[in-house]
């Protein structure tokens, strides 16, 4: 669809020639994100700073189109896709970075890389705590838009607890801060709220993070495992020691073999599941809790321990981990990933009714799990160019969801609802937790003008002016 | 039905390898000077996905958004999805070329059959040469004016290393044919003798075929692929009866490496196909060179993309340069491209020189007066950006000098 000339136009003025894109060109190439799904945009935006957010968005509702922020595009739930034609705001032009070294903080702009703020502190001894596995494209604004995790939350907690304040641009296009620099900010606690809200309630134009100090050690270790079950008994009985692993990481044997190829790590090909598992502080601390977890995994039959000798052994292991996603293609063009979360104990079930629904619909499915913390990511790869393909991933992903429910589990560990889990919302929330959801929404964004059809289903609304809708109507 | 219309084009299968998940982007120096999608590897894989389906025309935009990548396969090397970026791109750009047959004419000629003639390139060579000695850069167009102050300091008579046969007395552990290369041969003299020496010295027979050509790197990144293929077919026969393909320009290295996307006949080629420094590495690794003692001196290492990204060579200059004495001082933990990319200086001088630029800026802060590059283009990209004030040299040559002065020394010693 061409773009409306006028609304170039005055978004030209706005940012300069530079600054917007309305080609089909370019509307096609910044219509997906990392997920399955396409959306419609108009035109594509990148501004510089606060100020030319909020024009951005007074000129589109001038023009009355919503308006979806986006970073990277390594969002694997839709959310940076527009579910109606939609002004986009890329946000990777906003990259300043403001380091507060005495306070260990920085003042970030939202298109900051994750690993480059690292790096950036990494002569300081600081680093970012939150490490999603994307952490070398994706930006901070996506971190916090969807509260993302990384392997090492399992010690250090989700973005939410690394955000001390943030910058961002309101409906009305106005620029508000909120939290601040203490850990619990007074009033009401908005900042939370921002955070994890999926671009929602506006775009988010600079954040205070907190910077962690680098460990003084750390030791990593591969374990490999010819049962699956072995593997889970491991991670629970690791956990109920009562270590805090820094991460503890489970791969199963397609997704090893397939990260294989590209890493050539001489990762343990012939093992049901891997396990890596990660210990950092105090080096007495650091040996004696490497030791547990080699133990507790020789007790459940280890078939191979392999401790990373060096930082770049290391970093070699965590580069198998962190490519599992991408490496999936090898074996088909698409994949549908879930992200949803069970209770760790739980793990051999889930696993074992994951293989069985897959099985049933003829899917291949491969595993990659936060394993600490009973994060699923099953990754259902098929050839979407096989007509009702998706149609039958859809449907296995809906039966794990479900499955995850029913073992006391959720529907998202950290990758955010987006576009494509939004119509599973239902079976978790009420239509009262959803409604909750929705006034909330409301006080920021009156008529959905950030990221419209995002998160809460239609209908989520079912309250207004009094009425209520039947529940289940909008399911 | 399909737009494209040449055997080039991307395939369906290369194009789905890509499952958009974007872990290449922070690679792509494109991206990172723009931070748009479409400068990016993933934008570009699915601009190509959209020409071939239909829903984007063939047009000029399609042509801006593949002549604005540099060719340095950082992408390929970031990507687990194992795409191959570099082939991809190669066939996107004979894509443009037969769409648009009479933009970028000139460069694709140049290309894909200029550089094979030595008496083209001769006479280019006696120009710059010419205009080294009498100071007038100024007369030639601003796009060519970096490439000639990062020159070295041309002959003004041609000479080649062609028909060169050296080192077959003493029973050689293999013989290798040497690439002479389009410029190499009389821009990069000395590299090439130093190559040959410190070949010869690690055992090695020797052989430049005189009936070699150009390796087609350039033609085939410029959409000129039926004159690379024409090429490299030259030099699938000229090379036929040595053991290893030797170059020591990672461009070429990195072309012959994948000669099987070029022409039928390649594949084979490409097996014996070796980067010099692995070569020279893999030597002094098996005792066959020495390895000299510290010089206390530190030397930056600059990593070609077509070494790093397209080969993944990242350890063997390294540790030619620390076998020469040196501490080897990193300056770009990602191996952004440096913006010589081939003729991507020439055709886009803008992009070029603000990487240039950042390259230079990195060698500047690591406070080194050497820095090793092992491919032409980069050589010349540093020395225009760096000024006179660091040396920039092939680390085969800084090896090779070493183990000059190591001889003079003890020759000094026991006489
Ligand atoms: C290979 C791979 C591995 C991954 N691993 C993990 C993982 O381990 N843990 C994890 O949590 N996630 C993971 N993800 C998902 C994804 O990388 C994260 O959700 C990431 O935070 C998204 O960042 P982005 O910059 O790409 O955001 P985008 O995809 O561009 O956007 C994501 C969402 O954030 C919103 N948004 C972006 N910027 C702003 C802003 N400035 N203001 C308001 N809203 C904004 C968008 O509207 C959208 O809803 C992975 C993805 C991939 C492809
Ligand atoms: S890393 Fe590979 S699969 Fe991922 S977007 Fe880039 S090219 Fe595609
Ligand atoms: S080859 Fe280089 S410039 Fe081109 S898309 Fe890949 S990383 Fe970017």
């Amino acid at each position: 669809m061409p773009a409306a000339a006028n609304l170039v136009e005055d978004l030209r003025r706005a940012l300069g020639a530079e600054g917007v894109r309305a080609e089909p060109l370019d509307q096609r190439l910044f219509s997906k994100d990392a997920g399955v799904t396409r959306g419609e945009v108009v035109a594509v935006t990148f501004p510089r700073n606060a100020v030319q957010v909020s024009q951005v968005v007074l000129i589109a509702a001038r023009h009355g189109y919503p308006i979806v922020a986006r970073g990277a595009g390594t969002g694997l739930a839709g959310g940076a896709v527009p579910s109606q034609p939609a002004v986009l705001i890329v946000t990777t032009r906003m990259d300043d970075v403001v380091v507060d070294e005495a306070n260990r903080t920085a003042w970030v702009g939202p298109g900051v890389i994750n690993l480059d703020l690292s790096r950036r502190t990494a002569s300081l001894g600081l680093h970012f705590a939150p490490d999603p596995s994307s952490q070398a494209a994706c930006t901070l604004g996506g971190n916090v838009a969807c509260n993302s995790g990384g392997p090492h939350c399992l010690a250090e907690g989700s973005t939410v607890n690394h955000v001390l304040a943030v910058e961002f641009v309101d409906a009305r296009g106005q620029i508000l801060t909120v939290g601040g620099t203490a850990p619990d900010p007074a009033g009401l606690d908005v900042r939370s709220v921002v955070v994890g809200s999926e671009g929602t309630l506006g775009v988010v134009t600079r954040i205070l993070v907190k910077l962690t100090p680098n460990p003084p050690a750390v030791k990593t270790m591969l374990l490999a495992f010819s049962k699956v079950s072995d593997a889970a008994a491991t991670v629970s009985e690791v956990i109920a020691s009562g270590i805090v692993p820094a991460a503890l990481e489970m791969m199963d044997q397609p997704m090893v073999r397939a990260v294989e190829n590209f890493v050539h790590a001489d990762l343990p090909v012939a093992a049901a599941a891997v396990l890596l598992a990660e210990v950092n502080g105090h080096v007495a601390a650091v040996d004696a809790e490497a030791d547990v977890i080699i133990s507790v995994g020789r007790r459940h039959g280890a078939t191979e321990v392999r401790l990373a000798a060096d930082e770049r052994e290391r970093l070699l292991m965590w580069k198998a981990r962190k490519s599992a996603f991408g490496a999936i293609a090898q074996i088909a063009p698409d994949y549908y990933l879930h992200d949803t979360v069970i209770p760790r104990n739980r793990l051999v079930e889930a696993l074992e009714e994951i293989y069985a629904i897959a099985r049933r619909k003829d899917l291949l499915v491969m595993n990659v799990i936060h394993a600490g913390d009973g994060n699923l990511h099953p990754q259902l790869v098929f050839d979407g160019s096989v007509p009702g393909q998706l149609e039958i991933v859809k449907s296995a992903a809906v039966e794990i969801v479900e499955m995850s429910i029913r073992l006391g589990g959720t529907l998202s560990g950290e990758h955010g609802i987006g576009l494509e889990k939004r119509d599973l919302m239902s079976l978790v929330f009420s239509a009262v937790d959803l409604d909750a959801q929705a006034r909330l929404r409301e006080a920021f964004d009156q008529d959905h003008r950030f990221n419209p059809g995002t998160v809460l289903p239609a209908g989520s609304r079912c309250f207004d002016f009094g009425r209520s809708v039947a529940e289940g109507a909008w399911v | 039905m399909t737009v494209w219309q040449t055997k080039w084009a991307p395939t369906p299968r290369e194009l789905a390898a890509c499952v958009e998940c974007g872990l290449c982007l922070p690679h792509c120096p494109t991206f990172r000077l723009t931070g748009d999608e479409t400068a990016s590897p993933r934008g570009r894989l699915n601009a190509m996905s959209a020409v071939a389906a239909g829903t984007l025309p063939l047009d000029s935009a399609f042509a801006e958004v593949m002549e604005f990548c540099l060719q340095c396969r950082a992408c390929e090397a970031a990507c687990p999805s194992l795409v191959r970026f570099g082939r991809v791109m190669e066939g996107a750009r004979a894509e443009v070329a037969a769409a648009f047959p009479r933009e970028g004419r000139l460069g694709r000629r140049v290309a894909g059959h200029w550089l094979e003639s030595p008496r083209a390139v001769g006479v280019a060579t006696f120009g710059a040469a010419l205009a080294q000695r009498i100071g007038g850069r100024h007369w030639f167009p601003r796009r060519l004016r970096v490439g000639l102050t990062g020159l070295r300091r041309l002959p003004l008579r041609r000479r080649s290393i062609r028909g060169r046969d050296v080192g077959a007395g003493s029973d050689p552990v293999a013989t290798v044919g040497l690439l002479a290369g389009c410029v190499m041969d009389p821009w990069f003299a000395a590299v090439h003798e130093e190559t040959i020496g410190v070949l010869v010295s690690a055992g090695y027979r020797v052989v430049v075929p005189d009936d070699q050509t150009c390796c087609g790197a350039l033609a085939a990144h410029d959409g000129a692929a039926d004159d690379a293929a024409r090429l490299a077919a030259t030099n699938v026969q000229a090379f036929a009866g040595v053991d290893l393909v030797v170059a020591n320009a990672a461009g070429c290295s990195a072309h012959l490496a994948g000669y099987g996307h070029v022409v039928e006949a390649g594949t084979e080629l490409a097996s014996r196909a070796i980067d010099a420094t692995v070569l020279v590495a893999r030597a002094i690794g098996a005792g066959r060179l020495p390895q000299l003692p510290s010089n206390g001196r530190r030397a930056a290492i600059q990593d070609p993309c077509h070494l790093r990204h397209a080969q993944r060579v990242v350890d063997e200059p390294r540790s030619i340069l620390r076998a020469a004495g040196f501490e080897v001082v990193e300056i770009d933990p990602d191996g952004l491209c440096c913006g010589a990319a081939g003729t991507y200086s020439v055709v886009r001088p803008d992009t070029s020189f603000e990487l240039g630029e950042r390259k230079a800026a990195q060698v500047r802060a690591a406070a080194v007066d050497l820095v090793a590059s092992a491919n032409p283009g980069c050589e010349i990209q540093l020395r225009a950006h760096l000024g006179s004030g660091v040396r920039v040299a092939h680390p085969i040559e800084i090896y090779a000098e070493a183990l000059h002065s190591a001889r003079d020394h003890d020759l000094a010693g026991s006489g």
